[in-house]
Parts: C-alpha cells; structure tokens; sequence
C-alpha cells in the first residue's frame, strides 16, 4: 500500500491542499462566531448553577432577584412547563429541584445587562438539603449504592450493555498456554475548545419563528431541544449555525441546553437574548471523556496466538445520559483491538453517578479502550518473552481475518503500516536499549501502538445524508448539506468533492454553512464520517448536476456542430469547460451553458439522498457488519522520562495513518497534528479532576493542554489505497489521529521505567510514585 | 456603574469611548468599539484569544484594565491588514493552513505579529515560546509555527 | 465584576495620599496580571476594594540601578524587562531565567516584580532568586519609608505585612559579583505553567571550593526562605553530586520540620531534593545527569 503520492488516483480537485474555503474571513477577524452577534434590543440570559453532587432544594427566593430593575425575568423547573429534555432514558434537565451533578440548573435569568444579569443570579437564595451520592464506577456498582436515577437502581444504564461473543472463549482459555489479567482505568477530560459555548435567540414576532444562532456541532440536533422546550414544531425553529470555535464532540447536547433555556427567555422576554457561558461553566455542563474501568483477560499460546479474550468495559456516564448506549455500541465491536482472536467474550456498560457527565469526545471510546489495551498487548507480549512488535505482527488483523464483530475484512494494510512506521523510526532497537538504561535521572523511551476503527457511524445508526447542489448563470455552484464545519475544514473538503464530481474548479464553488431551514437533516457531523460517509450524497448530487448540466449543453445545441454527439453520453465536462470525447480541443463554458440553461427555464440544481449499504449485527453477540470498513494506524512515540521528578517530555511522535484517500492533504495532516497534541495531553497532564463531584479544575489555569513549546517533532506518514467505499475512496481521520498517541506514549514510559502506568493520565506524581497523590 | 471617557488609539485610529471604570480592555475592544475579532476564551489570561498588541507588546486583553490604555496605541486583529491587502503573516497563515476551527487564530496572529515586529529572525524556539501563551486544540500548533517561520522571511525582506 | 473607581496619580505622593485617604478601599494596580482574575472571579480579599490605583505614570517605580554592592528594581519593571535587561542578566541571571519562566509572553509583559511580589502567592517564581539574594523590599507611606527583607514580608499566603497606607516601590537585591547561579523550575508543562516547585542557588567558588552560597526552594515552604542548614553544610567544601545530594537532603528536611508531613510531602520529599542537587550541579558546572 503506498505512501501518498505513490498511487496515482488521477483525481483533477482532490489530493491536493486547496486553500480553506473560511480562511480570509478567520485570519481578518470578519469571521462571526455566536457570541459576536448583536441585535437591537439585545439582552442577556445566564443559569445559576447549583454547585452540589447529589440534593433537593428545599426552598428557592427569586424575590430580590426579581426585584433588581433591569431584570426582566427569573425562571425556576417550577415555572417551565417541560423542564426535562427529550433526550433519552436519563435525559438532561433545563431546569431542575432534584439537583444530581454539581452543573446542573437550577434558574436562569434574563437581564438588560451582563453586570445585571450576575448580580441577578447572586441575588437568588436557595436552600438545598444534600443527599448522598455516588462518584466512582466502583461505589457505583456496589450493592446497596444510592441509585442516581430510580429507574436504574443499581445505577447500572442497562440500555448501554452491549455484549460481544465471538467462538467460545471457555475452551479457548482451557486451551491456552498462560492467561494474564489486567485492569486499567482512564479519567474525565474536558475537549478544551477555545470558543465556550454561545448562543443567541431572536423570534419572529410575526410568525413566531424562533431563530437561534449558535455555537452548534451539530444544528439539527440543536433543533430538536430548542422545539422540545418551547413545545413546538421543529419547522418553528430555524437553527443557524455560526462559525463554530472547535468542538470535538463537545457542543452537541450542552449547547442544546443553552439554546433551549435562551430561547425560553427569548419567548418569555420578548427580545433577543444571548447566552453565553464562562469558561467555567464549560467545565460543569458540557460533556467530558467517559473514563472507562477496563478489565481484560487474555488466553495466549506459547507461539504467540491469543486465542481467548475476555472483558469487561465499563464506563462512568455521570449523572445523565449522554451518547453513552451508542458510544458503547462502538466501543464493543473495538473491544478487543486490531487483533483477530478466535473467541471473545466482552460486556460493555455504563453506570450513572452523580458526576459531570461523560459524552461524545474525538475517539468515542477509542482513546480511552487503546490506552488499555494496547498496554495490555505488550504486559503479554512480556509474560510469552516476546517482542511486542512481533506479538503484534501474529496476531494483527489481515486480509481475510475477522475482528470482535466477526466480520470478514479486506484492504486490511495494519501490518504493513506498522512495519514501515518502526522500520522509520529503528523502533526494536532503540526499545532494546532504551530497556537497558539504569540512570536514575533521565531516561528514554519508545513506544508503539497500533489500531483499527470502524469508518463512519456503521451500525451505531444509518449513515446517510443529503445534499443540494445549485449552478447559478454565471457558472458559480452553491452547494448546500446538513452537514457542519467544526473547523476540521468540512467546508473545503465537501467543496473540492463537489468540485470533483461536477467538473468544475473549486474557486466556483461555496458552501455557506447549515440552517435547519434550508436543507433536510443530515445527521450529525460526528464519528469522523463528515467526508468519508456525510460526503457521499454531495458526490452523488455532483454527479447528477453533470450529467443535468450536459444534458442542457446538447439540449441547447452548444454541439450541434459536432455531429458525432448525439447526447449527453457523448460529452464530459471537467475544469468547468464541457467539450465531446471525440474532439477535446474544441470547449464550451461551462457558464454559458448556465446562463443559457436559465434563460431557457432548464433545470440547474439537484438534490440527492445517499444511504449507504446496511450495517446489522446481532444485539446479543454482536456478530455481523458494523462497519462498511476501517481505517488503521500507526503510532510511535519517543519520549524521555524525568525519574527524579516524573516528568514525562513527549519529544517525538511518528504517526501513520491509512487515509483511504486524502482529499486534501493539508487539513489530513491539520488533524493528524492536532490528534497528536491532544493524545499527548490525554496520556500525560489532563485529568479533570473530580473530587465527591465537585471539580476542582474549571479553566486553563489548572487543566492542563499542551502549548506550542509542549509540541514534540511530529513525523507524519499519510498512506492512500484503493477500497472505494468512502467517499472518492476516503477514509476517517480525525478520530484516528488522536485515538491511539496516548497508548503509545504509556508503552513508550514503560520502556524508559519499567513501570506500568494504569491509571490515566501519567503525570508528575504518578510516574514518581506509581500512584495518584490525592 | 461610574463611567469615564477613555482616548486612545485602536489600530492607528484615535478612538474616544465612553466605558465603565472598571470596564476590561476585551470588552471594550468588542462590546464599545464593535471589533469582535478579538476572542474571550478563559477571561483569566491562560488562552490567548483575546491577545492584542498594546505599545509594540502582545497581551491579554481580557486582564488589561481599559482604563490604563489611555493615550496608548492598540492593535487588534481588524488593524493587521491594511487597505485590502493581507499583512505577510496572515498570507502565511493560509498558505500553511495553519488554521481549523479559527477562535483562537486573531490571537495567534497579533502574538506572531508583536513578536516579528520585534525580532524578523527568530529561531523556532523563539516563535514557540512568543505562541506558548495561545492555546490550540485543533492544529497541534506545527502548521502555525511552519507558517510564522515563513512570515519572517517576508518581515526581513521589508 | 464589582463596581470600582479609577485612580491615575501622577505623582507618587499622590499615590501615597491616595492610600492614605482611602487605606483598604484602594488596591494599586500594577500588571493586573492577578488583580483582574482576582476581581473576575469575586475574591474575598477585594471585598473591601473601591478604587483602582493605577501606578503606570510613577516614575520612582520604574527603572533599574546598579549601585556598588546592590542593585535596586522598580517595582513596575515588567517580567520582560527582567528577562530583557543587560546589567540583571550579568550580575543576577538566575532571576532573569526565573522571570522568564512565569506564565506567557502576555503574562510577563504586563505582569510586574512588585506585583508578584505583593500578589504574595508562594508559588511566584520570582520568589526564591530574590529570596536568595536577600531581597528587601522599599515600603514608603505618607509617614515615611522602610525596608522589609522579602522573605519576612510575607504574613500568609496572599497577603503581605503592609499597613493599609503603605505600598511597594522598589526590591533592592544583592550584587552577586563572582557567583555563579541557577534557577530550575518543574512545571506541568514547558510553558504558560504554575511553578510545581522551583530551586534558586547563587554560589561562590574559591580555589576549587565553596566560598558563599544561598540556597533558596520555591513552593515548599509556606513563606518564601533560605535554607541555612543546607548552605552551611556545603560552604567550605569542594563542589560534588554528592555533596549536593546530601544540601538536598537538609532542605527536604528542614522542609519538614517547619510544614510538617502532608499529603504532597511524599512526592514533594524527593523531588525538592533532586532540584537542588541539580541547581547546585548547574551553578558549579557539574553535569545533572
């Protein structure tokens, strides 16, 4: 399989690194995020946080709050009339008096002014009565636990169990030469977008059109909270999302919440109001990483062929529900690895505790399942007395194996990829001496880990999507889908796929951004499935504008000339020109043929539905299709290990990365940069740190992310192939370049200090002392 | 709230705004002038996005009193390009797509900016030390640094 | 935010008028670097404060002198002028280094010596290089001016031992003429980071042996002090690894003996140990490693 650049794809708009469609406007400035807008008669909303774990209030005054003139409203759970959302089984409260994590709401207030607005929410007096609660995974599933949630009373969510069985995995362990146990367990982190959320709600006073501008990942989704809280049609609500300032999975359901609880004082105020939240308040409300309790068992031969492996996958949702059952869903059919084992056996559930609660996080699982397993393929490689590398080289999935799910795969490329990343990197030699170092001061180490992962939404729920694409008379195209730019670059890269199938340049094509009024909902721009999945109907929508667009040119006699075409099937139109097969030289514009398709009342748009081939799998084993393919990587970290202080500097990282196709080289390598930072700081200083509930570190001053002088060297490998069921044959990226940094990292201080971290992340005091200080 | 009239001059311009006392310089920037390229991400000094350049020296706007800007010379994000044309850093800040989501680009820009200004030849550590105080989730900060080195050249050769 | 009232003196008298007028009701703004988070997020220790004093235009806190045996810094001498200036980073550059580790570049243009000082956070990293060369700080009221050594300044964390009339206009630092020194922070991360702990050490060699030094940890103890102990045990003695594994051991010691043992004692014991080792290594040219 070849590096890009090697396999000749003979695209004429892809494979190259297209200046962003947004780019001006972010580097002048001009760019509107949500919290940037402003409208007459503008006034502000904010929520007051009731700050404890697990209580009830007993009793709430607002009558002072009230009373401060220019506050125009203070709403309670008792004054809405739905203050629960509709999100699911354990859903998200707008508002509540049964306060179960210490970011829930518990009134918000509308005000003329933002002071105003913070001295209302000061002025509200509330009386809590605290009960008890329940933090970890394992107080959790202790008998006799306080319940979280009534209908779960052991705070198992029963909904997110998803079993694997694959063979039998009790006559593989009778079988097995050694069997080894292990248990790791990854913390709470904070996605770190720079942008907090934001919103802004105007209504219509006319027709009632509530219109929310938004910080939204995904705007649709925003939508449904928005009509659920107002008790209204979704074609009532018209969602616009605004430049999004990073998301990572982070702004679906909060900024729901905000959007719905501004858009209530909007109605009830009359005016527009923007909400907008504190850094802080990112911290509390918006979704986190699930730190997961991974228990592994593993069933080996001497000759290296694991052939059983058990586990138990359980996660920490916190005090709602939040993607958990559909996380899990992902999390099973990875749950042991990019290894074909014969038989498996694995549970994967979340319990509920009264935490902030865990969500959607670039990985959706995987960051947190790699970490532990990809430690444990190494502590058995260890036991066996063999070499990692070649552990993984027996076991790793190849064409014609199957993985968890059972699936026959094809265009499996893993061995190859990490052959050549630790060829590069002299990966087996540097470990072997770096294992023979004694200093106890500085020490070096390399690590690798490798993974697979499921492209696209597979069987967690229908991948399908819709676009829309309009030629104007002037040969500009304006290409519209429910998908939405998080900043990975969605816009260029659907640009230069539409570019592609339509045949003309990218510089005539925009694509404005998403407005729930506008185009039919797409599903939600998550799982890295935007270009490899959600770009599949503006392909298709290319395609037909094409062939629309040829057919006008003959219909409109731009060929009459050449008797040779007798239709459409008779000529091509790429780099905006239409010319016949036969004669090539001879061009037409592809504008003059839109301005003379619209004078002459010719269609010039389409829209197109893509939905993909089904994905089923058995609920009870899991066995089946979960994914129409998978892309896999390749990590190797190089770091070196303060032993005196436990210092980790992460000082060189190679990644490899199987992207199918890259459609545009320059933002693959923006995610696969991005990935490695955020890998690093997953492996080694970011903890939100929770303590009863309560958390202790709510901004940058204490959470902490890697900056620029953190950034280690980064050695980048893209390699391309020829499986075509991604869009133009591309594969998920942005997940995968970050899921698997942190594994290698942990595999990578283990061979500079011979201990194992399993507890996430290995900062200061764990790398020192092999333990967590407090 | 006491207000009081504060001069000074934002991206050459003298300005004369009527502001709160207590007012910070982020708001005043957004809120009073109307220039919202400038960002709030932390509003404790830790992100950067709200960096401006004030007399010659990147700094945090959202922990700059306003008041003590007065008769001082402010540079925002809005002040980098002049009549239409990219300054050099914000053409390689494109050119290297050293950008994703873009909230914290305006202050990438204005830290690269004071810093050049400075110094047209710094060594990369340089650079990633003038950026250390922007923070950036998307692009793991290589292409930035790609794109500041190139920016330089451009500084040297004016 | 709350409410507060701006003040401009232009004078220092002014200023110091000011103080008196209105003692605990005005707070000077120096950098703001703290101020501003400290009035964003509601501080108890502002909850008197009306009136902002902004101390930009007072000439007697700008500046820096070399004088024959001290060198006296302006209070509002920003972190980068520390870093920047030519005479500190001759005679003191282990304070030059340590300023250039605080926080960013935003940070350390804005933020002053006098207000990190004042701030009086015993995680500063100024703290332990000016500690060790004997840092006093110039207090001036209405009433007249006084000298208070920094490491006695301090009466707890966040707050200094100041009348409500006084305030800081100059740190007056030994000249280390002839000794070679280091200043090593461990941090989280390489930059925009909170001192996890920090060593400053100045030493003076002599014919091969140690003819003064000063030893001064950062974040160990609750106010900011040399360790004697420590600096008598290796005074007179040739420089070795091994002898500064033992001025280690007496700092980490000492450290225990005044805040006790505490949860962090477990990790903080071995690494204000290493720390020390290790600045005394770099000041004498010794390898760390």
């Amino acid at each position: 399989m070849p590096l890009l650049g090697e396999m000749k794809k003979n695209y004429r708009v892809l494979n190259q690194s297209k200046p962003r469609i947004d780019g001006v406007d972010k580097v002048t400035g001009r760019a509107h995020y949500a919290a940037d807008l402003k409208f007459v008669d503008m006034v502000y909303g904010g929520c007051l946080r009731s700050g404890r774990s697990h209580a009830k209030v007993v009793k709430m005054d607002t009558s002072k709050a009230k009373s401060i003139p220019g506050v125009l409203a203070v709403v309670t759970a008792d004054d809405m009339p739905k203050p629960k959302s509709c999100a699911g089984n354990a859903p998200y409260m707008y508002l509540t008096n049964e306060v179960k994590y210490a970011g829930d709401v518990v009134a918000i207030v509308c005000a003329e002014t933002k002071p105003l607005v913070a001295e209302a929410l000061a002025a509200i007096e509330v009386e809590y009565e605290d009960l008890p609660g329940v933090y970890t995974i394992r107080d959790a599933i202790k008998p006799g636990a306080p319940a979280v949630h009534p209908q779960y009373p052991d705070n198992v969510f029963t909904d997110s169990l998803y079993p694997i069985r694959k063979g039998d995995v009790e006559q593989g362990f009778a079988q097995a030469d050694l069997i080894i146990e292990r248990e790791y367990e990854t913390q709470y982190i904070e996605h770190s977008y720079i942008e907090p959320e934001a919103v802004v709600c105007i209504q219509n006073p006319a027709d009632g059109v509530m219109t929310v501008h938004s910080s939204s990942q995904n705007p649709f989704f925003t939508r449904r909270y928005v009509a659920d809280v107002l008790g209204v049609g979704m074609n009532e609500v018209r969602v616009f999302q605004e430049t999004l300032g990073g998301s990572f999975g982070g702004k679906e359901e909060g900024v729901g919440m905000v959007a719905a609880r501004c858009a209530y004082l909007c109605r009830l105020v009359g005016r527009p109001v923007k909400m907008t939240f504190s850094r802080e308040e990112s911290f509390l409300e918006s979704a986190k990483r699930h730190p997961f309790l991974l228990r592994y068992k593993a069933g080996v031969m001497k000759d290296g062929r694991i052939v059983a492996w058990e586990g138990t996958q359980i996660d920490n949702c916190g005090a709602y529900n939040n993607q958990t059952q559909f996380m899990n869903s992902r999390a099973s059919i990875h749950s042991c690895g990019a290894y074909t084992i014969p038989n498996v056996k694995t549970d994967t559930y979340g319990v509920f505790t009264n935490n902030i609660h865990g969500g959607a996080m670039r990985g959706y699982s995987s960051p947190q399942l790699l970490w532990g397993q990809e430690q444990f393929i190494e502590e058995i490689a260890e036991e066996l007395g063999m070499a990692p590398l070649e552990f993984r080289r027996i076991n790793c999935l190849k064409d014609g194996t199957t993985n968890a799910t059972g699936t026959v795969l094809d265009h499996v490329n893993i061995q190859e990829i990490m052959d050549y990343t630790t060829a590069k990197t002299d990966y087996q030699s540097k470990r072997e001496a770096y294992k023979a170092q004694t200093s106890t001061k500085k020490r070096k180490g390399i690590g690798l880990a490798i993974a697979h992962r499921g492209c696209g939404l597979g069987a967690e729920s229908p991948d399908a999507s819709g676009a829309m694409a309009i030629a104007n008379e002037d040969g500009s195209v304006l290409i519209n889908t429910g998908l939405a730019e998080n900043g990975q670059g969605l816009k260029t890269a659907f640009a230069q796929i539409a570019a592609e199938a339509i045949g003309v340049p990218y510089e005539t094509i925009r694509f404005y951004g998403t407005d729930t009024q506008a185009i039919a909902d797409s599903g939600m721009t998550v799982a890295s499935r935007g270009t490899v999945m959600g770009a599949q109907s503006t392909r298709k929508v290319g395609f037909k504008l094409n062939e629309i667009m040829r057919a006008n040119a003959v219909a409109l006699g731009f060929f009459k000339d050449q008797a040779q075409v007798k239709g459409p099937e008779d000529i091509v139109l790429e780099d905006g020109f239409f010319h016949s097969v036969k004669q090539p030289e001879t061009k037409v514009a592809f504008k003059d043929v839109c301005n003379a398709s619209l004078w002459s009342g010719r269609q010039m748009a389409a829209y197109e539905w893509f939905m993909p081939p089904a994905c089923i799998q058995d609920h009870h084993t899991g066995q089946g299709v979960a994914f129409p393919n998978y892309a896999y990587g390749c990590v190797v970290a190089e770091i070196e290990v303060d032993m005196e202080t436990g210092y980790v500097d992460v000082q060189k990282v190679t990644a490899s990365h199987d992207v199918g196709t890259a459609i545009n080289p320059a933002l693959v390598l923006g995610q696969i940069y991005g990935g490695i930072l955020m890998g690093q700081g997953y492996a080694v200083t970011e903890e939100v740190e929770v303590s009863n509930g309560k958390v202790r570190n709510q901004n940058f001053e204490n959470y902490i992310i890697p900056t620029a002088a953190d950034m280690p060297e980064m050695d980048v490998n893209i390699f391309e192939c020829d499986d075509d069921r991604g869009t133009f044959g591309a594969k998920s990226i942005g997940e995968p370049a970050t899921e698997v940094v942190g594994a290698a990292i942990a595999n990578a201080i283990y061979n500079a200090t011979g201990k194992r971290i399993r507890e996430n992340p290995a900062n200061l005091e764990r790398v020192l002392l092999g333990k967590k200080l407090r | 709230m006491k207000k009081m009239t504060l001069n000074f001059f934002l991206n050459d311009e003298p300005v004369s705004l009527e502001i709160d006392e207590n007012a910070r310089l982020l708001d005043v920037i957004r809120d009073v002038a109307g220039l919202t390229g400038t960002k709030e991400g932390c509003g404790v000094g830790e992100c950067g996005a709200c960096t401006v350049v004030l007399e010659g020296e990147s700094v945090d706007s959202c922990i700059v009193l306003a008041a003590s800007v007065e008769g001082k010379h402010v540079m925002t994000v809005e002040g980098l390009s002049k009549s239409g044309q990219l300054d050099p850093i914000q053409q390689a800040v494109l050119d290297h797509h050293a950008l994703q989501c873009g909230f914290c680009t305006p202050g990438f820009l204005m830290s690269a900016k004071a810093l050049l200004d400075k110094n047209s030849n710094p060594t990369r550590d340089e650079i990633k030390m003038a950026i250390a105080g922007n923070l950036c989730r998307c692009t793991g900060y290589q292409q930035l640094v790609e794109a500041f080195e190139d920016a330089a050249k451009q500084y040297q050769a004016r | 935010m709350q409410k507060l009232s701006y003040l401009k003196p232009e004078s220092l008298q002014q200023a110091l008028e000011y103080l008196n007028q209105y003692n605990a009701k005005v707070k000077p703004y120096a950098g703001g670097t703290d101020l501003m988070v400290q009035l964003r997020e509601g501080s108890s220790r502002l909850k008197d404060v009306e009136y902002l004093m902004d101390l930009q235009d007072i000439a007697e806190l700008r500046g820096i002198e070399v004088k024959d045996d001290c060198i006296s810094i302006g209070a509002m001498t920003s972190h980068t002028q520390v870093n920047e200036s030519e005479v500190l980073r001759r005679y003191v550059p282990f304070l030059s280094v340590a300023s250039s580790t605080v926080g960013s570049t935003q940070i350390r243009n804005k933020g002053t010596v006098g207000g990190n000082i004042c701030n009086a956070s015993p995680a500063a990293d100024t703290l332990s290089p000016f500690v060790s060369l004997n840092a006093r700080l110039t207090v001036v009221s209405v009433d007249g001016a006084r000298e208070v050594m920094v490491k006695d300044a301090m009466e707890k964390a966040g707050k200094l031992k100041l009348a409500a009339n006084e305030m800081v206009t100059r740190i007056v630092i030994d000249r280390l003429d002839g000794y070679e020194t280091a200043f090593i922070k461990l941090g989280r991360r390489k930059a925009l980071a909170i001192s996890r702990m920090n060593a400053a050490v100045a030493v003076k060699l002599e014919g091969g042996v140690i003819a003064d030094v000063r030893i001064a940890p950062g974040c160990v103890f609750a106010t900011p002090d040399r360790v004697e102990c420590a600096e008598a045990l290796v005074k007179g003695k040739a420089p070795s690894a091994a002898l500064f594994e033992e001025a280690g051991k007496a700092v980490s010691e000492e450290m225990i003996k005044r805040t006790g043992i505490r949860w962090s004692t477990e990790y903080k014991k071995p690494v204000v140990e290493a720390l020390v080792q290790r600045a005394l290594c770099r000041a004498c040219g010794l390898p760390e490693d």
